[in-house]
């Protein structure tokens, strides 16, 4: 034992940057792995946590409020909900925050306690008088409004002033950066902070085990059964709310999961690589090992030591660098629950990654060690050195037609010279480059579906109005400005669709909003009354397709309709309507809009316009520019992948790096000779070069066609894990050039990465290698 | 004649050593000349060939050939020196086995940019006999066979200088005469050639000057063909040294 403990350190020693490439490609593969299996093993834990901590609600239902409340009471009986909260009275209040307003559903309530639905207050006291609210905690920091802050109420002609008492971690709602929020007061104080046609009731229920959604939707249906038609107006699941929640993380651990696969694989090509490059290179000395006593078993255990050695050093330091680097996600979930949050490891974990790692790269290196292991030393000692490569020569005769210099010819027949080493090294490119395809698509498709979604180069400014104004005043006013080009007004209404538990919104548009962008993923913009487009999840679940004639209803009235068009729209996880506004009005001729979609004049300034209109109407009119900044979870999503087509690729320029090293040892007397015959340094750097260009090309010509497909898949996956299907535009993110630039630019890598190699086999020594015989 | 390779007072220590592989020698070659440069085992022998080759630097003294000092080039400088005016054939042959025998051949007039030399190549392998093996892998020739086509590849580029490193060291003895024959025909056509030998009868048989060479040293320098120093003479000198 100790023999082969000797032979394999002295050997490391000797082959130091082989271990360096080891040890880095390792502790990257493996830093990305337990990164996302830390992740994997706390991503659903967290909100599970808070939501029994917290007595969250299974299912929260609004009622119009011409509902009598104790039949409200009742319906927790009804449902046979062990814990209920409410009804709570509760309004759309908008407020003015400095210079910004908002609008906001807020509920009357006692106090932040209760059976179901427990508020968990993290800065601040509940409200105790009627001027008070108290907001949650996302929100407040999303908008940067601190315990104290004064809200002006708009949406009431007294406009009272209430004061910001609390901030609140609610479990039944997502993050003020994907979902609306809701807001609390004393009940007494909700009556004079609600508008006209704006109240309404809100029950909350918790059962004794957590729901189906199948089960949730029977208790709804039963709701509406059980009470007047209209009465109930909304409602929301913690189903929802959890996917919601979760959605971020579960990306990004599907994004990490995935390319953690790939780097150990890119990791293992390379393991394997430089296994068999070293048996190549020391046949002489695996002969005299064996005929000085190594057991074919003992000389396996020489080669698996000089790998296992420097890969569990990367996993000593990666394991803990990947556990350490996963704690911000984990503490931005903790965060957006009120969760405590405490790091977070596992030692059983760790050492399941630690053996996973492992097992990997000695497998990687079992086949070429085995190899060593059962060569035959007379004949490798007779030999000296391990058998040639493939001559090469079709693609030194295809470089020569091309009329390449003849070191680059030289080095393209190289190239290939041994194919296994090859293709392990192809693979390692392959992965690199399809990850940096990846990276550079995944986040233009999600800045065209935030463009989408926003409306972004569509609309320039958003006006939102209170209902103490009318809509033609708003219009008025709008309409005045010189710089308005178009003006579509938007409203928003939940609306009973067969199939669907849940109510669903649906948002109207009057006036030409086939120019506001959306992607349409199949079928046509709704052209006239009864014509709706809907997402592909609530096409699914209401067993719906194109052309198809259905009937829904809005508080209480039925409203045919016919789907026209299929929908992108990652709102409520695909569950909505878009139609037009004689679709509403029809059976609510009174509906005024909430807001306008304004786009400007050519060359007309946006700040201004925001500017004028605002002065026009200052309280009643909240008017700002578009907002079409990408949502902090994508920002999250689009760092990680960069993060990771790094790291990747790095692991692939060490795979180029390693085959070019075995490759110029291994050939260090022919570079010698080719020195010897007139070769000079700077055409032996363009040889080996050749070499790498050759393998990155080819591996960039098929890695950018993978690449494109993994980019498609992984955009399926996140489509349809937000309740849609991916619309064409959000594929079609690659120009042809850049589909061409990528493999020239992993050439001009490789190149790079083949520079050393190059340099080291410039600089050989002619006579040292020519007399070393 | 006029002078081709002058080494003034050249040393060479190798890296740890105590003693140098070349301790002040001085020689001239001229311009024709068939010199053989002989002496035992670690006499220092190659180091004066690589010297002359441009293959390694003096640690002093000077190297000129053709009045060029070859102390003064660089690395770049060096390969163009090899590749425009010698030719050097290694005992080992050291031909570039992924290439075929032509392609070897053809190697240093690629690399002069003469892309178009396939002729001359095969008309130097058919000059030398062995026209049938062009397209043959170095691995499916004779080691006889395979040191005519170094000795192709040094004449590719019509060397000034072609040195030869004990070119006969690994073949048996009808190609070792085979080689040496060609040596002489080259050197009757006007080649000058340096060649490097421990074989006592092979230099006097072909060359017209013998340089003996003993821990580093020139230790006798005889024209043969003379009245001065007929070759028994040289032989008797070579067998003193290995002797001692």
């Amino acid at each position: 034992m100790t023999a082969i403990l000797v032979k394999a350190i002295t050997d490391l020693k000797r082959r130091r940057i082989q271990a360096t490439v080891i040890f880095v490609t390792t502790l990257l593969a493996v830093g990305t792995g337990t990164m996302a299996l830390t992740l994997l093993s706390q991503a659903h834990d967290p909100y599970q946590t808070a939501f029994e901590a917290q007595q969250g609600a299974h299912l929260q239902v609004a009622f119009d409020s011409g509902t009598d409340p104790r039949a409200i009471a009742g319906t927790a009986q009804l449902l046979g909900a062990t814990a209920s909260g409410g009804p709570y009275s509760a309004t759309s209040l908008e407020f003015e925050a400095g210079s910004r307003k908002f609008s906001m559903d807020t509920f009357g309530r006692a106090d932040p306690g209760g059976p179901v639905e427990q508020l968990r207050i993290t800065s601040g006291r509940w409200p105790s008088s009627n001027d008070e609210i108290a907001l949650t905690r996302s929100f407040s920091e999303l908008n940067n409004i601190p315990i104290g802050q004064k809200l002006k109420v708009v949406s009431v002609a007294q406009e009272p002033v209430l004061t910001v008492v609390a901030q609140v971690v609610d479990i039944d709602e997502g993050s003020a950066d994907l979902s609306s929020q809701h807001a609390w007061m004393l009940s007494s104080a909700i009556p004079a902070v609600t508008a006209k046609n704006s109240a309404f009731y809100l029950m909350t229920y918790r059962f004794a085990t957590d729901p189906s959604s199948a089960q949730l939707q029977a208790d709804v249906d039963r709701l509406r059964s059980a009470l007047p038609r209209g009465s109930v107006t909304g409602s929301i699941n913690y189903i929802l709310i959890r996917n919601v929640f979760n959605i971020t993380n579960q990306i990004v651990t599907s994004v990490l999961v995935a390319f953690s696969v790939f780097a150990l694989a890119a990791t293992a090509a390379i393991v394997a690589n430089l296994v068999t490059g070293i048996v190549l290179a020391g046949y002489r000395e695996i002969g005299i090992m064996k005929a000085v006593g190594f057991t074919p078993l003992q000389v396996v255990a020489v080669f698996e030591l000089q790998i296992l050695i420097p890969a569990a050093a990367a996993c000593l330091v990666g394991i803990p660098a990947g556990t350490l680097a996963s704690q911000p996600l984990l503490a931005n979930s903790s965060h957006a629950l009120g969760l405590a949050y405490t790091p977070t490891f596992s030692v059983g974990l760790d050492l399941v990654t630690l053996a996973g790692a492992l097992l990997v790269v000695a497998l990687a290196a079992l086949v070429p060690a085995f190899r060593a292991g059962l060569l035959k030393p007379v004949v490798v000692i007779a030999n000296a050195s391990a058998p040639r490569g493939q001559s090469g020569r079709g693609l030194r005769r295809f470089a020569a037609r091309l009329r390449l210099p003849r070191p680059v010819v030289i080095g393209v027949g190289d190239a290939f010279a041994r194919p296994a080493r090859a293709v392990l090294t192809l693979v390692a490119i392959l992965l690199g480059v399809a990850t940096i395809t990846v990276a550079l698509g995944l986040p233009r498709s999600f800045t065209a579906i935030n463009n989408s979604e926003t409306n972004a180069g569509n609309v320039d400014v958003v006006v939102h109005k209170s209902p103490a104004l009318s809509d033609a005043d708003a219009l008025a006013i709008i309409n005045a400005q010189p710089g308005t080009a178009r003006v579509v007004a938007e409203t928003g209404e939940n609306f009973t669709v067969p199939g669907i538990g849940d109510p669903v919104n649906a948002r109207i548009f009057r006036g030409d909003s086939s120019h506001l962008g959306y992607m349409v993923v199949a079928g046509r913009w709704f052209s006239g009354p009864g014509e709706v487009l809907a997402p592909k999840a609530l096409l699914q679940d209401a067993h719906l397709k194109i052309g198809d004639h259905f009937n829904a209803s809005v508080r209480g009235s039925a409203v045919p309709l016919v789907v026209v068009g299929e929908i992108y729209d990652i709102n409520n996880l695909g569950h909505s309507l878009f139609m037009d506004w004689a679709t509403l009005s029809a059976v609510e001729p009174d509906v005024t809009p909430d807001g306008y979609l304004i786009t400007l004049s050519p060359g007309a300034s946006v700040n201004a316009y925001v500017q004028h209109v605002s002065a026009a109407q200052l309280d009643l009119l909240d008017v700002q520019p578009n907002n079409t900044s990408i949502v902090a979870p994508v920002k999250i999503i689009d760092t990680v992948l960069l993060i990771l087509a790094i790291v990747i690729a790095l692991i692939g320029v060490g795979g180029i790096f390693n085959t070019l090293l075995l490759n110029t040892r291994e050939r260090v007397r022919d570079t010698a000779t080719l020195k010897a015959v007139g070769m000079s340094p700077r055409q032996v750097v363009a040889m080996v070069a050749a070499a790498a260009g050759l393998i990155a090309l080819v591996g960039g010509i098929v890695a950018v066609p993978v690449g494109v497909g993994l980019h498609r898949y992984l955009l399926d996956l996140i489509s349809v894990s937000a309740g849609n299907d991916t619309p064409p535009a959000a594929y079609a993110v690659f120009g042809p050039l850049e589909l061409v630039a990528i493999p020239v630019i992993g050439v001009l890598v490789a190149v790079a990465a083949a520079l050393i190699p190059g340099r080291w086999a410039a600089r050989t020594n002619v006579v040292e290698a020519l007399h070393a015989e | 004649m006029s002078e081709l390779v002058r080494l003034t007072d050249v040393t060479k220590v190798y890296q740890g050593g105590i003693t140098g592989a070349l301790n002040g020698v001085s020689l001239s070659v001229e311009q024709g000349e068939f010199t053989a440069v002989m002496g035992p085992s670690g006499s220092g022998k190659s180091t004066l060939l690589n010297l002359i080759a441009g293959l390694d630097r003096p640690t002093s003294g000077s190297v000129l050939v053709r009045a060029m000092d070859l102390g003064r080039l660089g690395e770049s400088g060096l390969a163009r020196f090899r590749r425009d005016h010698v030719g050097f054939v290694f005992q080992f042959f050291h031909l570039l086995p992924n290439l075929t025998a032509l392609e070897n051949v053809l190697i240093p007039a690629q690399l002069k940019g003469r892309e178009r030399a396939d002729a001359r190549g095969r008309k130097l392998l058919e000059t030398l006999g062995i026209p049938e093996v062009a397209d043959r892998y170095p691995a499916k020739l004779s080691g006889g066979q395979q040191q005519r086509v170094a000795i192709a590849r040094a004449l590719i580029n019509n060397p000034t200088l072609l040195l030869a490193d004990e070119p006969t060291g690994a073949l048996d003895t009808h190609s070792g005469d085979q080689v040496m024959d060609l040596l002489a025909r080259l050197h009757r056509d006007g080649q000058t050639i340096l060649l490097v030998t421990h074989d006592a009868k092979l230099a006097t048989r072909h060359a017209s000057r013998v340089v003996s060479v003993m821990d580093g040293k020139i230790v006798d320098d005889a024209l043969l063909d003379t009245t001065e120093r007929p070759a028994a003479d040289v032989v008797r000198v070579r067998g003193e040294e290995s002797s001692r």
